[in-house]
């Protein structure tokens, strides 16, 4: 096989996809590969924090305006993927009002309404607030679901004729000269390998954008900056709350849903593929957080992630918090001498259209064309659906139908009909698409359920055990942090089933245990 | 009230205790929250399933895939396939066998401070409690393989008659039967993994709302009902000499509900064990509980034991919560059966692991960083599992040098330390074994 098209889009994350949206709009024809599925860098692991640009609003302006703005777009043209909670930036007596007036200055300067809210007031706003808060300012962040988000711009991209490759990763590029032709790419479910012809190149990465650039032989200075989050069982406040004090571990709380996400710390990484959240990490969150809201110390938490951000550095600084959180776009041809080579980078999930915009800018001046962007005017697919409470408690009406996960009252037949619209062959593109494994029980029962259901469609056959297994091995990367009080218990549950009932055994030989007994135990 | 032994909890290893002491003449007084892991996760006996290293693997030599050699800690049975030739029979040398070997290699291991002889005794106490018609049994006293509701297969030892014809499972030889709308056992995914073929039934009416394992188990003691699956299944019968159910086949009268189906079908009938809650557990319950009332033991169900009062080295007393007050019992001797995380034996903070009622001793990794392996399945065993109460010989709790706690209680069942019951398949066997034995101690000394 081979393909040709104008450009080739590297990455299937916010700001590939929001790519290959915008130059479909603009008539440009693209093609975009994913090695995995959609949203499985940064995009999709990250807090959902709709920012309104607060966060940023003191130490990095620029960024801060960009998020602003965009904050203000996305409401138009994604409604359907953000929540409209309002933020609360809560000053507490360790900090006192330094901060405060400081935030309130450079929200004002860049455009970000505020509102100062009083003890009392704010306490009224959200009731599991630390009682001894000072003050509270509100501003307009919100809540936004990446993954709808991802889709909207898919779903759209192809219906302009956009082509989208999941599950297929670029090999090697075609250069003749300096100038780059295309790319060498293999379909990782099938094997298959082909080239796909473009003329220009666009390295949508982000994390990985060093990993992609090895093949041209280049490198960009990019920080790698891992962020670890929390999932609690239940939605703790109805704003997201921030700390009022220049962004740190542990200040932010987001809801999302039915429950909230905790969130963050940043450590460095050398290596990209490192996604373990430490035990370390989740005391360091559970004690920061509740100093904002107490109850987080008895909440019971669903599951650990980690995402990693890629920060690029236009100097060296110590502190992975002060690089600035704005995008880079950079054309190889300036930078390196390698045309018909983009890479672009850094910024924020709320700033990925204004990111795919500039990239698509540059493409046209590239190609000589004079076409402009409408992604801030066109609403996404979707967009004037609404997603209020009576549309999704019709799902829950008294219908009689099989319900596959009772945690999140997924139904058989909706996971049918998506197996059979979307023919998908990956367990967990499966899961990225329903509430499945989603829930408190993080899939210990509706993966199995999941499983038979795929046998009964057939959709599958022969050994499943080894699939099953991978699936567990996953689920442990979020589960094993968070496991104590009731969370171990249900741990213990599944693990009796899946081990001790079902008896899945290692897949290698487990190394010889000690000589005698209590190997870890202490007497 | 005041009684000879008071027993917490009602796990298998409860129940074995509350029997061998009621057996020997006391009064006894058992309390338990619920029904233990017995009613989530117990189908059959596991009593070993993981061998020693030094047994050979004779009866399996003929198995592709499996060595000989086998090193100490592996199962030697890879799940989920083998081949048509191959049967699921027997395994290995003789469980007594097993058993020595293992508590020579063990010596801190539960079974190795009940003995090779008190855990056959234990067993066979709780093999009297279930005489024919529904009986368990072995396949000449040796670990078996049984299917399971993933379609694997599980090593385990002493089985309920409804469960035999599983070991006989052979490629081609078997049809697996589900329910339409039961989510908990899915015919086409077993049969795919044992290489047989599956059919799903559809049932008749509104009965969607209530397709539990329980609801279902239920309507096979129903005769009616038994008859329109049972012609349904003759009907989709090839040449299948065997016919694989979920576990459900009746609360009250397994047996029954099992010949009944294969008068109809004209094949052998066997059940296999699926998903929580497990109706085998439940009916091995049902035994025990309607065996001890009758026994006249006091049993409380239902409530759970919020506090022990303690004086000197001695328990006093127990408060149990009976909302909205709280009634105090005393006792002789008091046996600790309350479980592990589930049943609420042990619970964990962010910090450490501890023991709620009595705050025993209880023996754990350093910190939580150590609690788990960074791998599910592929590391050594969890080193949590091996936590638990520090007990002595006869299964007193005691300190970290081994100096005795309380002299009137005995510990017994998984919240013990030094075993690893889901990996070693030993979960029942350490529960009847333990169970049995603490009460034995316990009137050694209150005679």
């Amino acid at each position: 096989m081979k393909l040709q098209t104008e450009v080739l889009i590297i990455g299937g994350g916010a700001t590939g996809v929001g790519i290959s949206r915008d130059l479909a709009l603009r008539g440009i024809p693209s093609v975009l590969v994913e090695k995995g599925d959609f949203a499985s860098g940064a995009s999709g692991r990250n807090h959902g924090l709709f920012h309104s640009g607060g966060r940023y609003a003191a130490s990095d302006p620029e960024a801060a305006r960009e998020c602003m703005d965009e904050n203000r777009i996305l409401r138009k043209i994604a409604p359907h993927c953000i929540e409209e909670t309002d933020g609360l930036f809560i000053s507490l007596p360790e900090e006192g009002f330094d901060y405060r007036e400081r935030f309130l200055r450079s929200c004002e300067k860049v455009g970000i309404k505020t509102t100062l809210l009083s003890h009392d007031d704010a306490l009224e706003l959200e009731p599991e607030l630390n009682p001894n808060l000072l003050s509270a300012v509100k501003v307009p962040d919100g809540a936004i679901d990446p993954f709808a988000l991802v889709l909207g711009n898919v779903k759209d991209a192809e219906e302009h004729g956009s082509r989208i490759l999941l599950h297929t990763e670029i090999i090697s590029l075609i250069l003749d000269d300096n100038k780059v032709k295309g790319a060498m790419v293999k379909d990782l479910l099938h094997g298959e390998e082909y080239t796909i012809g473009a003329s220009t190149l666009i390295n949508a990465t982000g994390a990985w954008a060093n990993q992609f650039l090895k093949l041209a032989g280049l490198r960009i200075n990019m920080a790698l900056s891992k962020g670890s989050m929390l999932i609690t069982n239940r939605r703790l406040t109805h704003h997201v709350i921030n700390r009022c004090r220049p962004p740190f571990d542990g200040d932010i709380v987001v809801p999302n849903h039915t429950v909230s996400i905790l969130g963050t710390t940043s450590i460095r990484l050398e290596e990209i593929e490192n996604f373990e959240v430490t035990p370390h990490e989740v005391s360091l969150l559970i004690q920061e957080t509740s100093k904002m809201i107490p109850a987080i110390q008895e909440t019971r938490f669903i599951r650990a992630y980690a995402g990693i951000r890629p920060l690029f550095q236009s100097e060296e600084k110590g502190n992975d918090r002060a690089i600035s959180r704005g995008f880079v776009l950079i054309d190889h041809e300036k930078r390196d001498g390698i045309k018909n080579l983009i890479t672009i980078t850094g910024g924020k999930l709320v700033t990925y259209r204004l990111m795919a915009e500039k990239t698509s800018d540059l493409v046209c001046k590239k190609m000589g064309m004079n076409v402009s962007c409408s992604t801030h005017l066109k609403p996404l697919p979707g967009a004037s659906r609404p997603a209020g409470l009576t549309e999704q408690l019709k799902q829950f009406s008294i219908d009689k139908e099989e319900t596959l996960c009772d945690c999140e009252l997924v139904q058989r037949k909706e996971v049918e009909e998506l197996l059979k619209a979307d023919k998908l062959k990956d367990l967990q593109d499966i899961l990225h698409r329903t509430r499945l494994a989603k829930g408190t029980c993080q899939g210990g029962f509706c993966v199995y359920r999941l499983f038979g259901v795929l046998h009964d469609l057939k959709m599958i056959e022969g050994d499943s055990s080894k699939a099953l297994k991978e699936f567990l091995e996953e689920r442990w990367k979020g589960t094993r942090p968070i496991l104590w009080g009731a969370a171990l218990k249900e741990e213990e549950l599944i693990e009796s089933i899946y081990k001790g009932i079902f008896n899945l055994t290692p897949t290698h030989p487990s190394p010889v245990e000690g000589e005698g007994e209590g190997g870890g135990a202490r007497h | 009230m005041h009684f000879d032994l008071i027993v917490i909890g009602m796990g298998l290893s409860g129940l074995m205790a509350a029997k061998t002491a009621t057996e020997s003449g006391m009064k006894v007084l058992i309390v338990g929250k619920g029904m233990g892991s017995l009613c989530l996760f117990s189908n059959t006996i596991d009593v070993l399933g993981q061998f020693p290293k030094t047994t050979k693997m004779e009866l399996h030599k003929q198995a592709p895939d499996v060595d000989s050699n086998v090193p100490r800690g592996e199962h030697p049975v890879p799940e989920g396939q083998f081949t048509r030739r191959q049967v699921i029979g027997p395994l290995g040398t003789g469980m007594r066998d097993n058993l020595s070997q293992w508590i020579k290699n063990h010596p801190d291991h539960p079974y190795s401070k009940v003995g090779l002889e008190k855990v056959e005794e234990a067993l066979s106490s709780f093999l009297s409690l279930f005489p024919p018609p529904y009986s368990f049994e072995t396949i000449n006293h040796m670990t078996c393989l049984l299917p399971t509701g993933a379609g694997t297969l599980r090593p385990t030892y002493l089985i309920p008659m409804t469960m035999v014809g599983g070991t006989l499972v052979e490629g081609g030889n078997t049809l697996i039967v589900g329910f339409k709308g039961f989510k908990d056992f899915y015919a086409h995914y077993v049969a795919d993994q044992l290489k047989s073929r599956g059919t799903t039934l559809s049932l008749p009416d509104a009965f969607h709302d209530e397709m539990t394992a329980t609801a279902l188990a239920r309507r096979m003691e129903i005769k009616s009902f038994r008859e329109r699956i049972g012609k349904e299944i003759k009907n989709q019968l090839h040449d299948e000499i065997l016919v694989g159910f979920p576990a459900l086949l009746g609360l009250h009268s397994p047996t029954q509900v099992k010949e009944n189906l294969e008068e109809i079908i004209g094949a052998q009938v066997f059940e296999i064990p699926i998903l929580p809650p497990s109706i085998p557990g439940m009916r091995i319950f049902n035994r025990f509980k309607q065996w001890l009332i009758h026994k006249g033991v006091t049993f409380l169900l239902g409530y759970s034991v919020s506090k022990a009062t303690t004086k000197s080295r001695r328990c006093e007393g127990i408060e149990v919560l009976h909302p909205p007050k709280i009634t105090t019992y005393s006792a002789d001797c008091y046996i600790l059966a309350t479980g592990r995380f589930i049943g609420g034996g042990l619970k964990a903070d962010h910090e450490r692991i501890f023991e709620p009622i009595f705050n025993l001793i209880v023996s754990q990794p350093q910190s939580r960083e150590g609690w788990f392996s960074h791998s599910f399945f592929n590391d050594p065993p969890h080193p949590i599992h091996k936590g638990g109460i520090l007990a002595n010989l006869s299964f007193q709790p005691v300190d970290e040098k081994g100096e005795l706690i309380l002299e009137n209680v005995w510990v017994s069942g998984s919240i013990l330390s030094h075993h690893d019951s889901i990996d070693e398949k030993s979960r029942e066997g350490i529960e009847i074994a333990t169970g049995y034995t603490a009460a034995k101690h316990a009137l050694d000394t209150y005679k």
